[in-house]
């Protein structure tokens, strides 16, 4: 996108001359989309939480009913009154905190999430910084957010926050290796590491019905996809890998002296982390923006449609996962990560290569 | 003995209860590698208000003490200025999970004391919703440890299961929580018209219910893996800390006051004592003091069928109800089974209309008081476990 | 081997929970328990749970005491275990109407009384809700409101006051200025 505005304003003979300032404005116009994506999106996924909670505990979640400021039909509103709320709060900093560190920490948890998104592509042509090395740069930026973790832990000056910080940057920092592993299969079957080809290599269908989606391609391609999903879930620190901010053990984790709009930033970027990691999962695995019915459908409209609603569904079985298990003690999580998981990863790109050299 | 000695003795027992300065500076000599850790008296997984002192040495637990009296309401003492009738709702109070048990037991306790024998019906009754109320209490139990593991949807599920036993109560006697049903002598009413088809629904649609729990949180692997092998009672500890109830018989001890001290009419029903066996790991642990409380819904359940069905349907419950209730001088000892295990009353009358002294022997502090040993060399994560299988109502340990 | 054995249960039996949650997410419409308080009430509307209101046979509610018939025996106030549940009377002729401090000669059920109640009050906010009151009431004339004493109406549970001191109900009748003239008799 930063390139199509460049040429776009380039071309125009008024303001040939001021690249830098082209250069600035082509950014921010490429920036805040993304910022108001990642907005909306959180909204959304809150509301989308709540209902999908209430309705698999057999209760209504969030319902609007009757006069007065209610909150809207089906519940609606209830996030925007969150928001309204959080923004109003008050902003309380202890005073044994260390406060520099105390305030940065929420700003490099941010930073990591939107510069990860700012690679992720929604469309062959809706990408806002196109790299040749998409998947690697997406992989390497969300790793950025442990730093923020790190800092709000320490800087709260709090028991309960070093520990909860603790465990989650050893959880993060582990489960990037069964992550990035898994995605190996995915290069080496695309043989490129930028989204583009990525998709590219999975158009058109077998048999004219299955689309010629990775998933569908190699039994171990099926292992491959619940391993990274699954360390994907646990990089996002949702349950069962939520002991770092476990409700009913630490109060709050590593986030409990953090409150209103600050606060707001960890959530913000909890959910554009999991809708990263199910974006990941979706442009690599099923499809991206192609079409699950092949050769109808198809356009860049469609496209942006098929891939925000392939990564919905993967972001509500991250939700279903949360609300039906218990959470894993710290180190029966290190050690699923080191014994199967690493493993698994292991064992899945032998098998894809073998598969494919065998098969072709 | 002279006063001397008292005053050690009496020191000697505040050291040890942890409560002492002398104790405190030690603590706080502690070497670089401890940490003092206070699960304080606000904390969501606390079963009530209660305050743990934690040293760890950063994850490993070393010491546990906890300090309780923040619920204490002087229950035993007031009930010195009341009449036995009077004294009903307070003893409600105190364990305000398994109140319909807290007075049976008193009830029974009374009627002993006074040699009143009442009518069948009336013992029918009382079992009835006393085992009624053992399964909401174990429900309870049982959804709060799911919480404390993490799983939030079987509490919900275990809560709506709850409700529909609290709304057959609410039919009965008018009150959800607190009853106030069980007197001396008899029952304060008769079942309502209806009340025993509404019963038998429940117990039917109940029945699948502990189907779903078993599938969600008993048998599934993340589930046994925090909480199998975890916080061991071995069966001699538990005897000798006065463990009772679904706490010892989880250790493999079969040992239950319906069968082996029988009270009332529990000697006419047929039902198994589930005792913990260690299918998931070692005997005693987490895990198995869970399922002996899943499996005592089943067993509940059961009695409850056999005396609807056994239930004589014509009676006067207020027959052998005293007028005056004034027991000759003496005293008494006597135990039933709660929820939570052996729940005992001493009361001593000295013929007046108002008990000389009341006591109460609370099963879930003696069940309190073997945390600190069960739980050294685990986790902190592990701690909150433990204390969430041990089923402890901080209302029955302060009073 | 044990490897495997734990991979595979540990896939079998998450996709078990998976299954139980996904089915009560499919099921709401029929399974939901929320009652949304405003709107809708207790007992619900269509879908009885449990039973109407005109079967109660007791219920814990407010008290209310019927002033015509209460003769002052205090039986309740000493039944009560908090000792909510304050009385004080004055002897008068026995029978007799006593029209200014609305004090009627007999009960509804004939027995002629013979105090008059210059003080009845009772705090709420201190009851337990145990109804050991209205046991042993002789004339039946404290009942929590609802019961099977009053005329069956709908539950009354919505009773809480924004200052303390509305929450003490004072059931007598006798007017302030005639309460003067008793209390200087005295």
């Amino acid at each position: 996108m930063v390139d199509f505005y460049i040429n776009l304003f380039s071309s125009i003979e008024l303001i040939k001359s001021y690249q830098s300032s082209i250069f600035i404005i082509s950014v921010l116009l490429a920036g805040i989309p993304i910022f108001g994506f990642m907005a909306v999106n959180a909204l959304v996924a809150v509301y989308v939480e709540r209902k999908v909670s209430a309705f698999m505990q057999d209760r209504l979640g969030p319902m609007g009913h009757g006069v007065g400021l209610h909150a809207g039909k089906w519940g609606v509103l209830q996030t925007l009154a969150d928001a309204i709320k959080l923004l109003t709060k008050e902003d309380i900093i202890p005073e044994s905190a260390d406060k520099k560190l105390f305030l940065l920490a929420p700003c490099i948890i941010f930073i990591g999430s939107f510069v990860a998104f700012a690679g992720f592509p929604f469309n062959e042509f809706l990408i806002a910084a196109d790299f040749n090395l998409g998947l690697f740069y997406i992989l390497a930026m969300s790793s950025v957010g442990v730093i923020g973790i790190i800092l709000a832990g320490y800087s709260s000056n709090n028991k309960w926050s070093l520990y909860g910080s603790m465990r989650s940057a050893a959880q993060i920092v582990s489960y990037e290796i069964p992550a990035a592993l898994s995605l190996l299969p995915i290069v080496m079957l695309s043989g490129s590491l930028a989204f583009k080809d990525i998709v590219l290599a999975q158009t058109g269908s077998t048999l004219g019905i299955l689309p010629n989606w990775f998933i569908f391609n190699n039994p171990f391609m099926i292992i491959a996809f619940w391993l990274f999903f699954i360390a994907g879930v646990a990089e996002v620190n949702r349950t069962p890998f939520d002991l770092p901010e476990a409700e009913s053990e630490l109060v709050a984790g590593w986030m409990t002296e953090y409150s209103g709009m600050r606060w707001a930033f960890f959530f913000l970027a909890e959910y554009a982390n999991m809708f990263i990691v199910a974006g990941v999962a979706t442009i690599g695995f099923l499809g991206g923006w192609l079409s699950p019915i092949p050769g109808y459908f198809d356009g860049s409209i469609w496209g942006v449609f098929w891939l925000v609603s392939k990564t919905s569904f993967l972001i509500f079985v991250m939700m279903w996962f949360r609300w039906t298990f218990p959470r894993l003690r710290t180190d029966q999580l290190m050690r699923m990560c080191w014994k199967f998981f690493l493993p698994g990863s292991f064992f899945v790109i032998i098998g894809v290569g073998l598969w494919d050299l065998i098969m072709r | 003995m002279s006063f001397q000695k008292l005053g050690m003795e009496l020191l000697l027992i505040k050291l040890k209860m942890g409560g002492n300065k002398i104790n405190n500076q030690n603590l706080n000599n502690n070497t670089d590698e401890e940490m003092v850790l206070n699960i304080g008296p606000q904390h969501p997984s606390t079963h009530g208000v209660l305050r743990l002192k934690t040293i760890t040495d950063g994850e490993i637990i070393k010491k546990i003490t906890p300090y309780i009296g923040y619920l204490h309401r002087c229950f035993e003492k007031h009930c010195e200025n009341l009449t036995y009738e009077q004294a009903i709702p307070f003893i409600d109070r105190c364990d305000y999970i398994g109140s319909m048990n807290n007075d049976f037991g008193y009830a029974v306790a009374v009627e002993k004391l006074m040699d009143i024998k009442v009518p069948e019906k009336v013992e029918y009754i009382r079992v009835i919703v006393a085992e009624m109320n053992r399964i909401a209490s174990h429900l309870l139990a049982v959804g709060v440890f799911g919480l404390d593991v993490g799983a939030v949807t079987p509490f919900v599920y275990c809560f709506r299961d709850r409700e529909r036993i609290l709304d057959l109560f609410e039919m009965l006697c008018g009150a959800r929580l607190l009853y106030n049903y069980i007197w001396v002598g008899g029952v304060s009413h008769d079942f309502p018209i209806g009340w025993v088809e509404k019963t038998y629904d429940f117990l039917d649609y109940f029945e699948p219910k502990i189907i779903e729990t078993n599938d969600l949180l008993t048998y599934n692997k993340i589930f046994i893996e925090r909480t199998a092998d975890v916080g061991v009672i071995p069966p001699e500890v538990a005897i000798s800390y006065g463990v009772t109830g679904p706490n010892l018989r989880g250790s493999g001890v079969k040992w239950d006051l319906r069968k082996n001290d029988t009270y009332s009419i529990y000697d006419k029903f047929d039902f198994d004592i589930p005792v913990g066996t260690g299918a998931m790991g070692t005997i005693g642990d987490c895990w198995d003091r869970y399922y002996v409380r899943i499996r005592e819904l089943e067993e509940s359940l059961k009695i409850i069928r056999q005396a609807l069905d056994q239930m004589p349907r014509d009676g006067d419950v207020y027959e052998s109800m005293p007028k005056k209730i004034r027991p000759k001088a003496g005293h008494i000892y006597s135990r039933t089974e709660s929820p939570r295990g052996d729940l005992g009353f001493y009361i001593e009358s000295d013929g007046s209309a108002t008990p000389s002294r009341l006591k109460l022997r609370s099963p879930a502090f003696t069940a309190l008081s073997c945390m600190d040993e069960i739980s050294k060399g685990w986790m902190l994560a592990d701690m909150l476990t433990i204390l969430g299988s041990l089923d402890i109502v901080l209302g029955e340990i302060d009073r | 081997m044990n490897y495997f054995t734990a991979i595979f249960q540990t896939i079998s039996t998450l996709i078990t929970g998976m299954s139980v949650t996904f089915k009560h997410m499919l099921k709401i419409r029929k399974g939901n328990v929320t009652l949304q308080y405003p709107v809708e009430r207790w007992p619900r509307p269509e879908r009885d749970i449990g039973f109407s209101s005109d079967s109660y046979n007791v219920i814990r509610s407010r008290l209310t005491v019927d002033m015509d018939d209460c003769i002052g025996c205090l039986k309740c106030e000493r039944a009560c275990p908090v000792d909510c549940i304050k009385i004080e009377t004055h002897k008068v002729e026995k029978g007799e109407d006593i029209v200014e401090a609305n004090h009627t000669g007999m009960t509804s059920n004939g027995t002629t009384k013979r105090l008059l109640l210059t003080r009845f009050d009772i705090d709420m906010s201190e009851c337990c809700y145990c109804n050991l009151c209205t046991y042993p009431c002789p004339e039946e004339c404290i009942f929590m409101v609802g019961g099977p004493n009053s005329t069956r109406h709908e539950i009354d549970y919505e009773f809480s006051e924004y200052d303390r001191n509305d929450m003490i109900y004072r059931f007598s009748k006798v007017p302030p200025d005639i309460l003067q003239s008793y209390a200087e008799k005295k």
